[in-house]
């Protein structure tokens, strides 16, 4: 299992707590999926998650983004894309 | 037989839609539903799964043109699409322009564009045409087809429209955040329009910095078509939106204090519809204004010998209402609450006995039950599940749950126990669960 960085293990936890997801925020794969079939997210999660994040991290999702499908892929692309992004 | 124009009063180079790439107008609209009528495949029903507002409209159009019935599923779940794809055998799919979907044979929309000249006559469609089966998705993913005529569709809208005092001409730009193959969506966001002569915008922004820039996009009046759920993401994102002329908001009760802080937000009334998959819309409210719902204009809500029956001239027979209501002596009425059994989780009914049998028959699940805690401050609340499965980890059970059930009832979090708190009669009580699932959320808190 590859090691998570900082903000990784921050993020994993704000996923499994606005989610509530009954996994332990450590074992979430960084590069696994997130939506579909790796913790089966759908779009109400989407929607949630992108709340906490702009709410923590004042970083506003856009689903027109292109790049949307990439950010939301797996842990790691999240949490890269809340590091360029991040207002606070 | 009665028929009506299969658009309203819009001119030629009146702007009916808006895409990514600029406007439609209905000149264009008609030519290119015309085009696309031509070139379907001779098949009786058709799954429109397009994304796109507009192309879903084109292909909608178009079906009715060939007397081809639209199938709108409630997700596109693919165990879904193929259920509805083996109850319909001879059906295929309309996918957006390059897309195909899986498992079914489908058609993308290629709609050429092009100048094309006005139609000497606007097309007409019988009232009593069954033109769209819209499914109630029930908690077993199988779903429930309820058929919609033509007649219905356009009485809806008008009758809605009339409601909120929306004039053939306005103008005004329609922007929804629901998918038009959910039956509010197609109705609020499809019917409303364009029986209007209104702008409909194609997109379905999710986030609320994508509801800005949608919103922004557009001149005019907006109306904003929406639920709960997106409402409170708005209003507690903090953003400022431009002006609204209008929300109008379905699919779960609005509370008076998210009605009051979504007016204030966005300078402007929000009315809510009730409705469901069944009957349609039903009734309307300004959610400030009180509890009390309208009917709208040309139906009642009438006690028969067992339960309150929705009555209105385009519905074949009368449909029974799925809460608990009380009626007053002008016709109008209040909801009390969902019939015991029922539970809607972001829009979606399912009844908990039918949730707990599907639970039940996992192999290896000795006993379960799901549970709806009571709402909280998050903007969906989900459903919970116990269950006693020795041997089983909740992962191996959730993922044999997930083939059975629509995503959205799947339980958040399912909880595994040694057994569960059934009483002498081997009853369990809702109270006992809800005693559990507090003990677990607190339990939870303290262990975060």
């Amino acid at each position: 299992m590859s090691e998570l960085s900082l903000l990784e293990q921050d993020i994993a936890k704000l996923i499994v707590e606005t989610l509530k997801l009954k996994v332990d925020p450590a074992t979430i794969q960084p590069v696994a999926a997130l939506f579909g079939d790796g913790l089966g997210l759908d779009s109400i999660d989407a929607l949630e998650l992108a709340l906490a994040i702009s709410q923590s991290y004042g970083y506003q999702l856009r689903s027109n983004d292109p790049e949307i499908n990439a950010i939301f892929s797996s842990l790691r692309t999240l949490t890269k894309a809340i590091e360029k992004n991040r207002t606070k | 037989m009665p028929d009506a124009l299969l658009i309203g009063p819009y001119r030629p180079d009146d702007v009916l839609a808006w895409e990514p790439d600029g406007p439609r107008t209905a000149r264009q609209f008609l030519s290119d539903v015309a085009q696309l009528a031509e070139s379907l495949p001779d098949r009786p029903t058709v799954l429109n799964l397009a994304t796109s507002r507009y192309e879903f409209l084109v292909g909608f159009a178009a079906a009715i043109l060939r007397c081809q019935l639209t199938l709108l599923p409630q997700s596109r779940a693919p165990q879904t699409l193929r259920r509805i794809a083996g109850d319909y055998p001879d059906s295929y799919g309309l996918a957006d322009r390059d897309e195909t979907i899986e498992g079914i044979e489908s058609v993308s929309i290629q709609l050429r564009g092009g100048q094309a000249p006005w139609p000497g006559e606007i097309p007409r469609v019988p009232l009593n045409q069954v033109v769209a089966v819209a499914f109630t998705s029930g908690s077993t993913g199988q779903p429930m087809p309820n058929m919609k005529t033509w007649g219905a569709l356009t009485a809806v809208a008008h009758a809605t429209g009339s409601r909120l005092g929306i004039k053939g001409g306005d103008r005004a730009a329609v922007v929804a955040t629901v998918p038009h193959q959910h039956m509010f969506g197609l109705e609020a966001s499809v019917m409303l329009p364009i029986m209007h002569g209104l702008v409909m915008h194609a997109g379905r922004p999710l986030f609320p910095a994508d509801i800005r820039s949608v919103l922004a996009d557009l001149t005019g009046q907006r109306i904003l078509v929406t639920t709960p759920l997106h409402l409170r993401a708005c209003v507690t994102e903090g953003v400022r939106f431009p002006p609204v002329a209008l929300i109008l908001s379905a699919t779960a009760p609005l509370s008076h204090s998210l009605a009051k802080e979504a007016e204030r937000h966005f300078h402007t009334e929000v009315h809510e519809i009730f409705g469901f998959a069944e009957a349609g819309s039903v009734a309307e409210r300004r959610t400030i204004d009180g509890d009390r719902w309208r009917p709208l204009d040309g139906v009642r809500v009438v006690q028969d010998q067992t339960s309150w029956m929705v009555h209105a001239e385009y519905l074949p027979a009368p449909v029974p209402v799925p809460d608990r209501i009380t009626v007053d002596a002008q016709g109008m009425f209040v909801i009390h609450g969902r019939e015991a059994d029922q539970v809607n989780v972001a829009g979606h009914r399912a009844s908990l006995g039918e949730l707990n049998q599907k639970l039940l028959e996992i192999d290896g699940v000795q006993d379960g039950v799901f549970f709806m805690p009571e709402e909280g401050a998050d903007l969906v609340t989900r459903l919970m599940a116990f269950v006693v499965a020795p041997g089983k980890t909740s992962e191996e059970i959730q993922r044999a749950l997930r083939t059975h059930i629509d995503p959205v009832f799947m339980p958040r979090p399912l909880i595994c126990l040694s057994s569960l708190p059934r009483n002498a009669t081997g009853k369990l009580s809702r109270e006992s669960v809800s005693e559990l699932a507090r003990q677990w959320l607190e339990g939870q808190g303290h262990g975060a």
